[in-house]
């Protein structure tokens, strides 16, 4: 295997992972809450095109028209109902993450009771199909899946960087209180913020479905590896997510290959040590009191 | 008719204890206020709850004789009261200009817009050398400038300013206050909470002297520091203090 090959596998993947860490980052960014259900929410779209798939053979790609929407109108739903209450509370911090764990034990649980536990995996033509270019192979579900996620990418910083809603939610991540100050509904922003990172989280879902296959209890494994990625980026930094999510992806092919695709996941736990270690704030991250 | 008026608020921070104890007070259009009192007489607090941060426990706030009772900050600063914390609240990674325009958020009329900040600049010119660079990366004065900049975009009735010397040399510090004697000039209901007593009864016309969350006294500035029996007891520290 050359190396080209190694770097452009991971990059492909890294697009993946660079958009299901960015929704997971900026709900901590707007809300300082982590997410621990976010991996939970990514495998409900999964299941959900699974089910469009064998259905209607819907193409997984397709249902991201569904799966998004669907998913951004259950964050702010979700938001609404469960969050606003905890703000006042001068444990906010742990409660949230004692929330969200909930959510994902409770999604997991749902899942598998209506899924039971066995792998799931929904094969479109394309799922087995690869492009050559040059000496370089690129298996086609992971080249679509990335340009989709870049895509997507683009999108959310065009609404971050250029609407009123884009700036008010930048305000807020930056400085809540400020953003209070000069008169941002921050409680419209973060039920906002929540709906984007969940919209992000059902398209990652989608995506998923014809890259990996995937089971109920198979969420703990991904938000592991999506919390590696947006601590080594920066809590909170979307660029950070970004970057870091291809650093490691990049980092994790090159173990692979060199090392057996036992070694790949340490790549991410073992970098999520050094990070905490030597700066602890990530590489585009400021340090935050919570 | 008072613009802004306090009846009787009780107001505490979580499970706490009451912070104001029952604390009434008038402010009206057009004079400037300086609220001073020892330290936890509940100078902050009282901004803190008219601006809409916390809600009262008891008691009423009106605005141009209406309610406002548990209204948000973004409703308080839409009926035209402006809150300026005590630490510098900007978007640090935004540029000054960014900053600015956040100040005019509630505002969706862009030529307008551009005009406050022009004014802003034209009052504050520091602020417009330094327009493009990131907040984050101002000096202390240079901040609370941005700060006071930023509540003037709205053009607000009131503006209540939360300790804008705390942290300044006394040369930037004086400074300041200057520009917040000009805001009064705007048309501007200024209200001031300041730690350094002198300085703030000295750039307004009206103190209020806040002891245990309630008034202990009030009347014009110049006559509160005039007055030896008041300083004594509640300006006591900090005037001695300075003239020593």
């Amino acid at each position: 295997m050359n190396w080209v090959q190694i770097v452009v596998l991971g990059l492909l993947l890294g697009g993946v992972y660079a958009m299901m860490a960015s929704g997971l980052t900026l709900l901590f960014g707007v809300m300082r809450v982590v997410n621990l259900a976010h991996a939970a929410f990514i495998l409900v779209a999964a299941f959900i095109t699974y089910v469009l798939f064998e259905n209607l053979a819907l193409d997984p790609m397709v249902s991201l028209v569904i799966t998004m929407p669907l998913m951004f109108g259950l964050g702010v739903m979700l938001y609404l109902l469960l969050f606003p209450r905890l703000e006042e509370s001068p444990r906010y911090v742990e409660m949230t993450v004692l929330l969200t764990f909930g959510l994902a034990l409770i999604v997991e649980g749902l899942l598998t009771f209506i899924f039971t536990g066995i792998f799931r995996s929904v094969r479109p033509e394309y799922a087995s199909t690869s492009i050559r270019i040059g000496d370089i192979f690129i298996p086609t579900s992971q080249l679509y899946a990335s340009l989709i996620s870049f895509a997507l990418l683009i999108c959310l910083w065009l609404l971050l960087r250029f609407t009123k809603t884009g700036t008010a939610i930048r305000a807020t991540m930056q400085n809540r209180a400020a953003a209070q100050i000069v008169g941002v509904n921050v409680r419209r922003v973060s039920a906002l913020a929540f709906g984007i990172g969940m919209a992000l989280a059902g398209a990652a879902g989608s995506l998923l479905s014809f890259m990996f296959p995937f089971f109920p209890g198979r969420h703990w494994q991904w938000i592991a590896l999506l919390l590696a990625l947006i601590v080594l980026g920066g809590m909170g930094s979307i660029k950070g997510a970004v970057v870091g999510a291809l650093l490691l992806a990049v980092a994790s092919a090159f173990v692979t290959s060199l090392a057996g695709p036992t070694w790949s996941p340490i790549t991410f736990y073992l970098t999520l040590f050094l990070i905490l270690m030597i700066r602890p704030e990530g590489l585009f991250g400021t340090k935050v009191r919570l | 008719m008072a613009l802004l008026e306090v009846e009787s608020v009780v107001a505490g921070y979580g499970a706490g204890p009451d912070i104001l104890t029952g604390l009434t007070l008038n402010i009206d259009e057009g004079t400037s206020y300086c609220i001073v009192g020892p330290n936890g007489a509940g100078k902050s607090t009282l901004l803190r709850t008219v601006a809409g941060f916390l809600k009262p426990r008891a008691g009423e706030v009106r605005f141009d004789g209406v309610t406002m009772n548990g209204s948000r900050p973004d409703q308080m600063l839409a009926a035209g009261v402006c809150y300026v914390p005590q630490d510098a609240s900007l978007f640090p990674m935004m540029t000054v200009r960014e900053n600015l325009a956040m100040g005019g958020y509630l505002i969706d009329d862009r030529a307008l817009l551009r005009e406050r900040m022009d004014m802003v600049y034209e009052t504050f010119p520091i602020l417009a050398e330094r327009s493009g660079q990131n907040a984050g990366t101002l000096s202390g004065g240079e901040q609370q400038m941005v700060t006071l900049g930023r509540a003037l975009m709205i053009e607000p009735k009131v503006v209540m300013i939360d300790e804008p010397s705390l942290g300044l040399a006394p040369m930037i510090a004086d400074q300041i206050f200057e520009k917040i004697r000009g805001f009064s000039d705007l048309g501007i209901t200024v209200v001031l909470v300041e730690q350094n007593a002198v300085k703030g009864l000295e750039a307004v016309d009206w103190g209020f002297v806040l002891d245990l969350g309630s008034m202990e006294f009030e009347g014009p500035a110049d006559g509160i520091l005039a007055d030896p029996r008041i300083r004594e007891l509640y300006l006591g520290k900090a005037l001695t203090r300075r003239e020593r």
